[in-house]
């Protein structure tokens, strides 16, 4: 315990006025050439320019790295977005689109189930009744107006989920861009049926397998039991 | 009284009742689509099956079956008791019927489900029944269960147009025939009928008919499923974004019972329905009724006029005092409405009771069409309640006021309503030199007017209105008032309060605090009609 007690060699006791223990610290070196920064800027500027240098080349001879395959690797990897972009997993919910059928109408029959589903109430639909127009190929009812807000959405995706029809889809794998006004985040209904699923189709993966097609799953009069 | 046993509980019953008829009165549902207490029964839907304990002394009804058995593959001969259907089977006291508690009844009902659900094309997306549906409803309640059938269901005529109202979908349709039975039995017109069997059965019009009587929009209330749709609602409004209020119609002096079915989101009324009161309406509403919600939203004054311009509300109160300080008892009257409710027109009275005004006038929307079923010819919900507010004093006629103000007698007038009940006698109104109209819609008198203040509709505030029989309803209010709208009595209450007359009305509770009890709707009117 005594040998605790007594203090380092280095500390020194009661120095000043006020007998303040401390360490004595040897004071930095500093030339000129530290103080006036020259050699330290030009050594900095070295760095920018060669990996300015680096990039440029590889950009122009086109030898830039995976971004996926330089994620695995340790350390800091840089993907320059907007030119690389990570890939988006399998299920990532990205913007919605709207599908269409063979005849490009839309399929939503304005059920309101996604609008009733949603919990941040983004999602307007205007009904409207296809009445005796030739268009209507046996459905009934159509969306006058379908928008979605943006801006307002989660992106939980329960949207997708509640529609009967597989009308609306979130596997475009593309983010909102960022608009300059917000009026450019209200989708209207012509701008989701324009925009294409990851595969670059607008109609669905689900086709609705109607009772005369050859792929419909259940016995009908034809084919008997 | 004598009683029965429905399941564990002891209900009362008249005699003569059926089983489903006393359990209704006792607010007990026992499963059904066919049968309605308004109509005849026609047992057809199967759905209200029932187990009844065996009669006194006797041993129980059995029925011998074959039960498959899953486990051998084989049949079994077993034994169930026959049930019966409820909405047929008179009660006789002490009887044991078991509805809830019934494995076998159970068992019954989900396979009548299931045999409904069998053609059926579940466009439940589409329909405008979803939410409502007893399809849907008892699905859920009785097994839920997936589909069996794997053939092709029946298709059957979609979207078929029955006149200039409703649009019938036979695949949805179960035959229930409460259709065909409300035309028959209620409005008297045998429009609908059924043709065909099983499953190809549907409902037709008659040969070269529509449906087209004064009661269409009843018979897509009466369909339980969705196979009859209004055109009116068609595609408006899916049934659970709409909330309902108890109100009171206002198209006739009838005053049919409703629910007011509104959107709070956008404070927008999607309909009427009826709503059960066996002293006035029973079951049944009128198209012209059903209808008369699309005048909250249309022809409507939303903002105060003076001298021909849009000014505030409390601008155009400050010109209605203005001109109401010219009242000379000898050359002004004031004009009650048989449109507005009873709180409205007492405030009215009393502003004119302070300002000395003793020529008090009725007028009204004109008279109309009506029937011995429930439309009257006087198409005003109050008529009755604003003579018995002014007691005594026997307010003049529409066709006496135009007399009077086409001598130039009259010159400071002031009027609730905008209604003229002669249409052709209304321009004697420009004959007036000052006219302070209080209206809810445009009309003549708004015309006519130096001063117009916007008033809330009925459905805009809570407000009591006394029928053709003398029995004062209340409606209550269902959306925000419109526009810069303002409850009448409040207008009143305000222009009071600029000419030095308080008549201490702060709330719509204030005014029906003054009313006299038979003025105001009373508890024994609202039982009444809270039982149905």
């Amino acid at each position: 315990m005594t040998s605790q007690l007594t203090a380092p060699a280095e500390i020194v006791e009661g120095l000043g006025p006020n007998r303040v223990r401390g360490k004595v610290v040897k004071r930095p070196q500093r030339d000129v050439a530290v103080q006036s920064y020259i050699p330290e800027v030009i050594r900095g500027i070295g760095i920018t320019l060669s990996h300015f240098f680096k990039n440029t080349k590889e950009m122009a001879l086109d030898q830039r790295n995976d971004p996926v395959l330089e994620s695995i690797d340790d350390g800091i990897n840089t993907i320059s977005y907007p030119e690389q972009r990570r890939p988006y997993a399998e299920r990532f919910r990205g913007v919605h689109r709207l599908t269409t059928r063979e005849d490009g109408s839309p399929r939503c029959v304005a059920c309101l189930c996604c609008s009733t589903a949603c919990p941040a109430q983004c999602i307007y639909i205007e009904p409207a009744d296809y009445g005796d127009d030739p268009k209507r190929g046996g459905y009934e009812k159509y969306p006058k107006r379908f928008v979605i807000d943006e801006l307002r959405c989660i992106f939980c995706g329960f949207c997708v989920e509640a529609c009967p029809c597989d009308a609306i889809r979130m596997d475009t794998g593309m983010h909102p861009a960022p608009y300059d006004s917000r009026d450019q985040f209200i989708y209207e209904k012509d701008l989701l049926l324009s925009i294409p699923g990851r595969d670059g189709k607008h109609e669905s993966a689900n086709p609705r397998h109607e009772p005369g097609d050859p792929t419909f799953p259940g016995i009908d009069r034809e084919r008997g039991h | 009284m004598p009683t029965f046993k429905l399941d564990d509980r002891d209900i009362e019953f008249q005699p003569g009742d059926t089983i489903i008829q006393a359990a209704h009165r006792a607010g007990v549902d026992i499963p059904h689509y066919c049968w309605h207490p308004g109509l005849s029964v026609a047992a057809n839907c199967r759905m209200c099956l029932v187990e009844l304990g065996p009669p006194p002394g006797r041993g129980p009804l059995l029925l011998d079956v074959l039960r498959y058995d899953a486990k051998t593959g084989e049949y079994v001969k077993t034994k169930k008791p026959k049930l019966v259907p409820a909405c047929q089977q008179p009660l006789t006291e002490g009887m044991e019927v078991k509805s809830q508690t019934s494995e076998h009844v159970a068992e019954a009902r989900a396979a009548v489900q299931e045999l409904l659900l069998l053609n059926h094309p579940v466009d439940c997306p589409i329909c405008d029944q979803a939410g409502e549906c007893r399809l849907q409803d008892y699905w859920l309640s009785h097994g839920a269960n997936k589909k069996r059938m794997r053939d092709e269901i029946v298709h059957k005529p979609k979207a078929v147009s029955f006149g200039p109202t409703i649009v019938y979908d036979a695949e949805r349709c179960i035959v229930c025939t409460r259709c065909v039975r409300f035309c028959d039995e209620v409005v008297g017109d045998h429009v609908l009928d059924k043709r065909e069997r099983g499953n190809l059965s549907e409902i037709v019009l008659a040969p070269g008919r529509q449906l087209d009587h004064a009661y269409t929009l009843m018979t897509e209330y009466v369909c339980p499923v969705g196979a009859l749709t209004a055109k009116d609602f068609r595609f408006k409004a899916r049934v659970w974004f709409l909330r309902s209020v108890r109100s009171v119609c206002v198209g006739c002096a009838t005053g049919c019972n409703s629910y007011t079915d509104f959107d709070p989101r956008n404070q927008t009324v999607y309909r009427y329905r009826p709503r059960d009161n066996e002293r006035v309406n029973k079951f049944w509403m009128c198209d012209e009724g059903m209808l008369d919600y699309r005048r909250i939203h249309t022809g409507r004054v939303l903002a105060a006029q003076a001298g021909g311009k849009q000014v505030a509300v409390d601008a155009g109160l400050d010109a209605a005092a203005d001109a109401c300080r010219k009242i000379d008892p000898n050359t002004s009257a004031v004009v009650l409405s048989a449109q507005h409710s009873n709180e409205d027109n007492f405030a009215l009275l009393q502003l004119a009771q302070r300002l000395g005004v003793t020529r008090l006038f009725l007028s009204g929307r004109p008279e109309g069409e009506g029937d011995d079923i429930l439309r009257s010819e006087d198409k005003n919900p109050n008529r009755t309640g604003v003579i018995g507010l002014c007691g005594l004093q026997t307010p003049g006629s529409f066709k006496d006021f135009a007399a009077l103000a086409e001598q130039g007698n009259l010159r400071t007038v002031l009027a609730l309503g905008s209604d003229a009940e002669l249409p052709d006698r209304a321009s004697a109104l420009s004959k007036i030199e000052s006219l302070v109209t209080i209206a809810t819609h445009q009309g003549p008198f708004v015309k006519a007017a130096r001063v117009v203040l916007p008033a809330s509709s009925w459905a805009e505030c809570d407000g009591t209105f006394v029928n053709r029989d003398g029995i004062a309803q209340l409606s209550e209010r269902a959306v925000r008032p419109q526009g810069q709208s303002q409850p009448a009595w409040k207008l009143v209450a305000g222009l009071a309060s600029r000419l030095g007359h308080d008549l201490g009305y702060k709330r719509v509770a204030d005014v029906q605090a003054a009313l006299a009890p038979q003025e105001r709707s009373g508890a024994a009117v609202q039982e009444a009609g809270a039982t149905a």
